[in-house]
């Protein structure tokens, strides 16, 4: 019997080893429970009879918005004393692999960001819960007070999104603003871009930017331009064209109005020269150029304010020029959202969570004061966020986008984006004039179509 | 168990197996498995959310219909061109660092850093290297011999030379020791005969070195087939989305993106086959083909 003890040890001990190999991903999961445990009890016993209950939270971002989301976390837990939420970030390229792979091994955190055609995916594969009897019983949700636009791409009625129960909370609103370096017009002389929308047009556009294109050191290139990283989406929409009719499913690149838009954008750097050509571009992007104060006109989202207000120079936004065909403006209206987990043990909690970053006042508050977002409720966003004393002066284009003339982004509505993707992806042959926007559309179209309907239909 | 074995013979048996067993069930587990599931998966349409649906061979045929599989499979072959490129370069080098000399052991070192370099890191420094405006390489250029050099990662005629480029640089050093080792276990009794007939120094080098090496040329030559075929890093890092026109996608980087970028895991699955078994008959075929030209001894 005792020579027999060292075989049955290690009998034993390789067991073990096969065991912790496979149960590995389980151990490290649980393990951040144990030390929070003896601070709920704690606040279990002043609290009443609520379970101390623990939720998981991932989502991605610069440092900025971590900082900001573990102060409204600690925020959150000083509200919910029962609850510990544990809180991780991934970098926004891992963010898409990383949460699917956990979704699909059956360990979704609670609360999640999810955006745009993942939501689809999500809400379509019942990944993510259907919140809307939850919100019917929480104070925090006043649907009158939170931007529509921004609810309806977290609808989903069984079959398409933008309809029917929701099933995610917008995190934020994106409007994908114009934006100009002041400075450099008023040392033109040049009078700047109007915040109306309709006043400004293609035409004026154009002048301007040719008075702001610059060759400081005669060599034949420009140092500085007057337009970069002009939107495809802004210029099609405002001329009446659109990518795709998702009523139908039909890809509609290769309508006048979409190539007669993109010859638009092609043409500011192809003939007229006021736009970093692709291999300027490739060089140095545009907004390197526009923070180095060599870009006259430019494009952001509420994000780019904290780097923005570090400029040297003075900046504003403005609406973007309409088509001369029609008058009209348009912008794409990004949006990221907060679901949970269908799977989750703690919906109720995690439900708070996700109700509270999304709506509580407080949260909203530092969210924009920091530059992060424009207030998803509607009365803080029209009224302090109108006067806070920062650049852009003209903040009610972010409004204006979000209310009137922004529209959801392209792949927004899809569950498969190939169909754009390779569409963004031969569009240099446009860009650097080998083809004309007319004959390229004419060409992909049905390759678009073909993906678009296996990916989508 | 066999009655004959002793009971001392049938307890070292145990020990064997037990030793024997976790990397055997390790790779069961973590290697066998995965790679049959995705046989299985290969004929399934699966987004890693919902059931997988059966598609028999459809996803084969996809991938046969779709363009953008034959763009990444030329890439793919076109960055071939840097194996017989970088063999003749770490051929010479070796040979150049087959001597004696002060300071050889840190020549050794500075030669071999690239390979113990992070591809990332390399591919990033290459970014800069390469940029068209204020990249080194284009300022070299302009400075010494007053060309205005091309777009390097933006222009897709030149992005296939630039990766070869970097893959030359970071791969010498490792194929230059595999050299070395060659090189110095070349008998000095061959030269010294050759020598004694009158051979000059590339007689010498073409018909003594060369051959005497071929094990070594045919070790990285398939290594090298190998590798080119499983490059992805480096175009993850330098060509955004497959570069410009999607010059720069190799074929492991479509199914990257087919997997991770559309989860659509059957796909993915079904091109990793496709490309499992070229790999497999292109290296068959080396083996059998390195009958004719392979010295062994």
């Amino acid at each position: 019997m005792k020579r027999n003890q060292p075989w049955v040890g290690t009998v034993v001990l390789s067991g073990m080893l096969v065991l912790s190999a496979c149960s590995g991903n389980n151990g490290p999961a649980e393990a951040p429970n144990a030390p929070t445990t003896p601070s709920n009890q704690e606040n279990t016993a002043t609290e009443g009879n609520k379970e101390p209950v623990t939720i998981e939270f991932m989502g991605h971002g610069n440092p900025n918005e971590k900082k900001i989301f573990e102060a409204l976390i600690a925020a959150f837990e000083e509200e919910y004393p029962n609850v510990t939420v544990k809180y991780t970030s991934v970098p926004p390229g891992e963010y898409s692999q990383k949460l699917t792979t956990l979704v699909s091994s059956g360990k979704a955190p609670d609360v999640f960001y999810v955006g745009g055609s993942e939501f689809y995916r999500f809400a379509e594969a019942g990944t993510v819960l259907n919140i809307q009897s939850f919100l019917d019983q929480t104070d925090l949700f006043h649907p009158d007070n939170v931007w529509e636009t921004a609810l309806n791409r977290y609808r989903y009625d069984g079959s398409n999104v933008g309809a029917g129960d929701l099933y995610g909370l917008p995190k934020d609103v994106g409007p994908w603003a114009f934006v100009y370096n002041k400075t450099l017009f008023e040392e033109a002389g040049v009078a700047p871009p109007p915040a109306e929308a309709g006043a400004w047009t293609w035409d004026d556009l154009l002048e301007a930017a040719q008075q702001l294109t610059i060759d400081e050191n005669g060599d034949g290139k420009p140092d500085q331009y007057g337009v970069g990283a002009y939107s495809l989406e802004s210029a099609v929409w405002g001329n009446g064209g659109q990518f795709i009719d998702y009523d139908t499913g039909t890809v509609m690149v290769d309508q006048p109005e979409f190539y007669e838009a993109m010859q638009y954008v092609a043409d500011l750097s192809l003939v007229h020269g006021v736009s970093p050509n692709q291999e300027a571009e490739q060089a140095l992007n545009a907004y390197t150029r526009f923070l180095n104060g060599k870009l006259a006109m430019f494009a952001m989202g509420p994000w780019d304010q904290p780097a923005f207000w570090e400029l040297p120079f003075e900046w504003d936004i403005a609406a973007w020029p309409a088509s001369p065909n029609t008058g009209e403006t348009a912008t794409w209206l990004g949006s990221m959202g907060l679901a949970i987990s269908a799977k989750s043990d703690h919906p109720q909690e995690a439900f708070d969570l996700a109700a509270f970053l999304s709506l509580d006042e407080d949260g909203q508050r530092e969210n924009y004061q920091l530059g992060q977002a424009v207030p998803n409720l509607i009365d803080m966003a029209r009224g302090e966020f109108l006067e806070q004393d920062k650049a852009p002066a003209s903040r009610q284009v972010f409004l204006d986008i979000i209310e009137d003339y922004g529209r959801p982004d392209v792949p927004a509505l899809s569950k498969d984006t190939q169909w754009i993707d390779t569409f963004w992806q031969d569009a240099s042959k446009v860009w650097n004039g080998n083809m004309s926007a007319k004959d390229f559309t004419a060409e992909i179209q049905p390759k678009m179509q073909e993906l678009y309907d296996k990916g989508n239909k | 168990m066999n009655a004959k074995l002793t009971g001392y013979r049938r307890k070292e048996l145990a020990w064997l197996y037990l030793f024997v067993a976790p990397p055997v069930l390790g790779f069961l587990l973590f290697g066998l498995a995965p790679i049959v599931f995705s046989i299985y998966i290969s004929f399934q349409k699966w987004d890693m959310l919902t059931e997988p649906q059966w598609v028999g061979l459809g996803n084969y045929n996809d991938i046969l219909n779709d363009g953008k599989v034959f763009i990444s499979m030329y890439n793919t072959v076109y960055l071939m061109i840097g194996i017989p490129i970088g063999m003749l370069l770490s051929l010479l080098l070796a040979i150049l660092m087959n001597r004696k000399f002060k300071g050889i052991s840190f020549m050794r070192t500075i030669y071999y850093l690239p390979v113990i370099s992070p591809i990332i890191a390399i591919s990033l420094l290459w970014q800069w290297i390469l940029n068209q405006d204020y990249g080194l390489l284009n300022n070299y250029l302009w400075d010494v011999f007053g060309i205005q050099g091309p777009n390097w990662l933006g222009d897709p005629n030149w992005v296939k030379p630039s990766l070869i480029l970097i893959g030359l640089w970071g791969g010498l050093g490792a194929n230059m020791v595999l050299y070395l080792a060659g090189l110095q276990s070349v008998s000095s009794t061959y030269y010294e005969a050759a020598e004694i007939d009158g051979a000059g120094a590339w007689h010498k080098f073409s018909k003594i070195t060369v051959p005497l090496l071929s094990p070594i040329h045919f070790f990285i030559l398939v290594m090298g087939v190998i590798g080119a075929f499983q490059t992805f890093s480096q175009i993850y890092v330098l060509a955004t989305d497959g570069g410009p026109e999607y010059s720069g996608a190799t074929i492991v980087f479509y199914i990257f993106q087919h997997a991770f970028k559309y989860f659509n895991m059957g796909y993915a699955s079904a091109a990793a086959w496709l490309l499992g078994v070229m790999i497999f008959i292109i290296t068959l075929l080396q083996f059998k083909l390195s009958k004719r030209w392979v010295y062994q001894d």
